[in-house]
């Protein structure tokens, strides 16, 4: 029964610190986190148990194993990765370890640190509340550790944690940001990639499109452009192998010039895929004044894939001019050999048409009419002359297939041709006011090179199959065709679309003013709000008297609402807890005098210290109406030492 | 204090291994309440009234409540004077400083109500004239609760005249053979010395209600009264009188365990001998609330 106090704190640590590594058996290999909290619930069986923890001499070759497997699967023990992992990995070790009050408020803090671990990993609202469970919980399982009374510590936990609010949040505001995003870490290479890849095969895209997450979101200042205008260029796709397109930066120069067109203007807010972002068609610089890659893309200059703000600009609708020499011509005339069927085809139409315009218009013509159909499960395609088994056998297909097969019919007909990938569309949210693209909105389309006028021009060959795909976006096309595809038929529900764009409107909310908070707009606010025209030590100096003073408030307005009473009280709870150490357990309903005789069998120096301590108590308490506070405090200091002493005496028995 | 604890050692020689019971009574008359003591016949509470009015030099009166016992035969009565042609007022047995009223229960209604009006008014009133009840003034009144045949229960509304209620119950054994082998106890009820002189109860009195209640302890008997009003086993709660009582039988407890202030052990100590009748619980059904007691925390 001596470690009878004790251990329900244990428990309370244990769960917390359970809690606290959920999130990451999303982004750690799965084992490693499933493995800590394995440990956790094993050494809370022996808690329970009472049973001997093992030596050193067994915990120390587990934890080399265990690193070693961490190494063997991540290939570091460093970095955003590796330091997780490993953090982990020495908590779940630390409580086979953990005897005293000392060790287990050890492995409270390492708590505390680790439960900001998530955060390094996604910033989405969902981290910020688990961030404030896994607060709660370690609060709580503190406050239980200190000796606080179980009944009210989940409430007191919740007080504290309202209480240091504005604090956090003057801290948030106030402290200076390092331009960029601040955990700026190489990312690590076995997470498997989102978004659009830097090849494109069939079924790349067809399988992102039945993702229904966000990939990023769009203010347009002033008008927002058509829904079928929308195409975000993300890559540009040169060269095809005969199955799979893929970017060899065939392109060193860019040299083409845009004419004409309407100018958007808008803010973008998302992850970038490979460090690339999608702009609108056709960008007219690169947003933050840095130069666009060739092919009019735009790639940014840190390799982080953390969420990113840009405002770009581009010209809707204009000429994509372009003087490619001879040897440019014959890069984008590339063809591996293969496809006899189609190359006789494409060079059935260009006997049959007028120039490279004319060439487009029978092609697309022929996509419309010859029975093809959108879907997102075609037929697998066999062999190795792939395009001419879609075109003249399956002809059921994706946009990847589209693209590919027009953009190789193209080429087999001389034009100069790419596939381009990004995405079409948006969805408007009305509550967040700003347009939404999601994964769902992933597309391939081709850019021929006419000759004739020397440009780039836009070809998208599954709008002649599905044009409902580009006015109406994916979701109103494929139920519509194909209305027993099982992913999609998973659809939302229209009644939930409302509940469904709140949540979005929340998530960009949470996106522009919590994660987008960086130097600049921290700038803004420092001369929005007169404390200086940098950002610096003076500055947040000044911030941090201003804001700490007023963030203060509510702990003072606290501690004076606080009863007289409330460090006889806390006082009170020590001496239960020291008592507890002694093996006597006192009730809430218990007396100064019944805690005294239930103490009546300890040896004679502690029960004399006892009397006088509940002596002085019972005096504080029901004697004086009025109380000096420094009586108090030195009775509690008393208090706190005899609490001491039992506890020291618990451990060495 | 001195003659307090006295009368105390006094008491508990006269009634043997009932020291609880002898300290609540005690506690009891210092609080000027009137108790009520609920037990079969012969555990001692003819003795038990009689040696409380010895050790604290009470006048003390005995009647024997019947079922024929008239108002009159208490309170007292008008007799017409012969030779001076008016009227002159007899004091009842109720003009006495303790008055023993011996199963209570058994006396009709009329004669209870003459009697505990008489308890709460301190005086009584006869053809218009009031004549006031000496001070201090107690009743200690029994009832038997096996016997149900031919009695009258007290109404609650006059239940709650009595401060407390307490019933001594049988002795332990090696009590009741030091009983058994000891005096004749009406020889000892003549051996005992009063403790107090004049109007020295009056001043213990004065004293206990002036003892400290802090806030703290305020809240717990607050505490305590919300349980009984919230706990689904009693009929009805206490009521704010029965709040007054817990304070004013808490203070006379502390006092006589030598304290200027009044703790929460205080009033638990009191509190079912307080509450018990005040609930409608038999005497013997204290379990809830000691149960009552352990679950409240005191705040």
């Amino acid at each position: 029964m001596k470690h009878s106090l004790l251990r329900p704190a244990e428990m309370a640590v244990l769960l917390a610190v359970a809690l606290v590594i959920v999130p990451l058996l999303f982004y750690l290999p799965l084992w490693l986190p499933a493995l800590v909290e394995l440990m956790l619930l094993l050494r809370a069986c022996l808690l329970l148990r009472q049973s001997r923890l093992p030596g050193l001499a067994v915990l120390l070759p587990l934890l080399a194993l265990a690193a070693a497997g961490v190494w063997l699967n991540l290939n570091t023990l460093i970095g955003r990765e590796g330091g997780a992992a490993l953090l982990i990995l020495l908590l779940g070790f630390k409580v086979f370890e953990s005897r005293q009050q000392r060790d287990w408020q050890v492995v409270l803090a390492l708590g505390f640190f680790l439960s900001a671990m998530p955060l390094l990993f996604d910033q989405s609202p969902w981290s910020a509340l688990w961030l404030v469970i896994s607060l709660l919980a370690l609060t709580w399982a503190m406050l239980r550790l200190a000796g606080d009374i179980p009944s009210g510590s989940a409430r007191t936990a919740v007080q504290a944690l309202l209480l240091s609010l504005p604090l956090m949040l003057v801290l948030f505001v106030v402290m200076p940001r390092l331009p960029g995003p601040l955990w700026s870490m190489p990312h690590d290479t076995h997470t498997a990639q989102t978004g659009l890849s830097d090849s494109m095969e069939p079924g790349s895209i067809s399988q992102l499109v039945q993702r229904e997450d966000a990939a990023f979101s769009v203010v347009f200042s002033g008008q927002a452009p058509s829904v079928s205008q929308m195409y975000w260029r993300i890559m540009i796709l040169d060269d095809f192998d005969g199955r799979r397109w893929q970017n060899v930066h065939g392109l060193q120069q860019e040299t083409a010039q845009l004419q004409g067109g309407q100018l958007i203007r808008y803010r973008l807010t998302g992850k970038p895929t490979r460090s690339r972002l999608p702009l609108l068609e056709y960008p007219l610089q690169a947003p933050g004044g840095s130069g666009l890659e060739p092919g009019r893309l735009f790639r940014l200059a840190s390799d982080s894939d953390d969420m990113v703000r840009v405002d770009a600009s581009s010209l809707l609708g204009s000429h994509y001019r372009q003087s490619l020499s001879l040897s440019d011509q014959d890069f984008y005339r590339r063809l591996p050999p293969g496809n006899p069927a189609s190359r006789q085809l494409a060079m059935q139409w260009r006997m049959q048409s007028q120039g490279d315009a004319g060439f487009v218009r029978e092609a697309l013509l022929h996509f419309r009419l010859n029975g093809y159909r959108y879907t997102l499960t075609p037929p697998l395609l066999e062999g190795d002359n792939t395009t001419d088994a879609f075109l003249f056998s399956t002809r059921q297909g994706f946009c990847e297939h589209y693209a590919s097969a027009f953009a190789f019919l193209a080429r087999a007909a001389g034009i100069p041709a790419r596939v381009v990938t990004g995405y079409q569309g948006a969805l408007y949210n009305p509550l967040g006011r700003f347009w939404q693209v999601r994964s769902s909105d992933a597309h391939a389309w081709v850019e021929v090179w006419l000759q004739e006028t020397g440009e780039w021009l836009r070809v998208d060959p599954t709008a002649a199959v599905a044009p409902q795909r580009v006015s109406d976006g994916v979701s109103q096309t494929i139920p519509a065709l194909q209305p027993a595809m099982p992913l999609m038929g998973s659809r939302i529900p229209g009644w939930l679309l409302p509940l469904q764009q709140s949540w979005q409107a929340a998530g960009f909310a949470w996106q522009q003013w919590v994660v987008g908070y960086d130097a600049a707009r921290q700038l803004n606010l420092y001369r929005l709000l007169g404390l200086g025209e940098s950002v610096d030590a003076v500055a947040v100096l000044r911030a941090l008297l201003l804001g700490g003073g007023l963030a203060l408030l509510p702990l003072l307005w606290w501690w004076r609402k606080r009863p007289a009473t409330a460090p006889l009280q806390a006082g009170r709870n020590l001496l239960v807890a020291a008592l507890q150490c002694h093996g006597i357990t006192i009730q809430p309903s218990d007396g100064p005098l019944d805690m005294l005789n239930k103490a009546a069998h300890l040896p004679k120096d502690v029960r004399v210290l006892l009397k006088q301590l509940l002596k002085e108590y019972a005096a504080m308490r029901y004697r004086h109406a009025e109380l000096p506070a420094k009586q108090v405090q030195a009775w509690l200091r008393q208090v706190r030492s005899f609490a001491q002493q039992a506890r020291k005496k618990r451990q060495r028995s | 204090m001195q003659s307090l604890s006295l009368a105390y050692r006094q008491l508990n020689t006269l009634i043997l291994g009932k020291s609880r019971a002898v300290r609540l009574a005690l506690t009891c008359l210092i609080a000027r309440g009137h108790l009520l003591i609920e037990d079969v016949p012969g555990v001692g509470k003819t003795t038990l009234a009689h040696g409380l009015a010895a050790v604290l030099g009470l006048h003390y009166q005995r009647v024997q409540f019947t079922s024929d016992l008239l108002p009159a035969d208490i309170l007292g009565v008008n007799i017409y004077q012969r030779d001076s042609g008016s009227f002159r007022f007899h004091q009842g047995p109720v003009f006495s400083q303790l008055l023993l009223a011996d199963e209570i229960n058994r006396a009709s209604p009329k004669v209870q109500s003459a009697l505990l009006e008489a308890m709460e008014e301190r005086q009584v009133s006869i053809d218009g004239d009031s004549h006031p009840l000496p001070q201090p003034f107690f009743v200690i009144a029994t009832q038997n609760p096996s016997e149900q045949l031919g009695t009258f229960p007290l109404p609650e509304s006059q239940l709650d005249r009595f401060l407390m209620r307490i019933s001594l119950g049988y002795p332990a054994a090696d009590a009741e053979r030091a009983l058994l082998l000891g005096q004749d106890r009406r020889s000892l009820l003549a051996d005992m010395t009063p403790c107090l002189q004049g109007d020295g109860l009056l001043q213990l009195q004065e004293k206990a209600a002036a003892l400290t209640v802090t806030p703290d302890l305020a809240d717990y008997v607050l505490a305590l009264l919300q349980a009984t009003r919230q706990e689904g086993s009693f009929l009805t709660g206490l009521s704010p009188r029965a709040g007054l009582a817990l304070l004013s039988a808490a203070r006379a407890w502390a006092m006589l365990e030598g304290r200027d202030h009044v703790l929460p052990e205080d009033v638990k100590a009191i509190f079912p001998a307080v509450a018990g009748h005040r609930l409608g619980l038999a005497g013997d059904a204290t379990a809830s609330l000691t149960a009552l007691l352990d679950h409240v925390a005191i705040p």
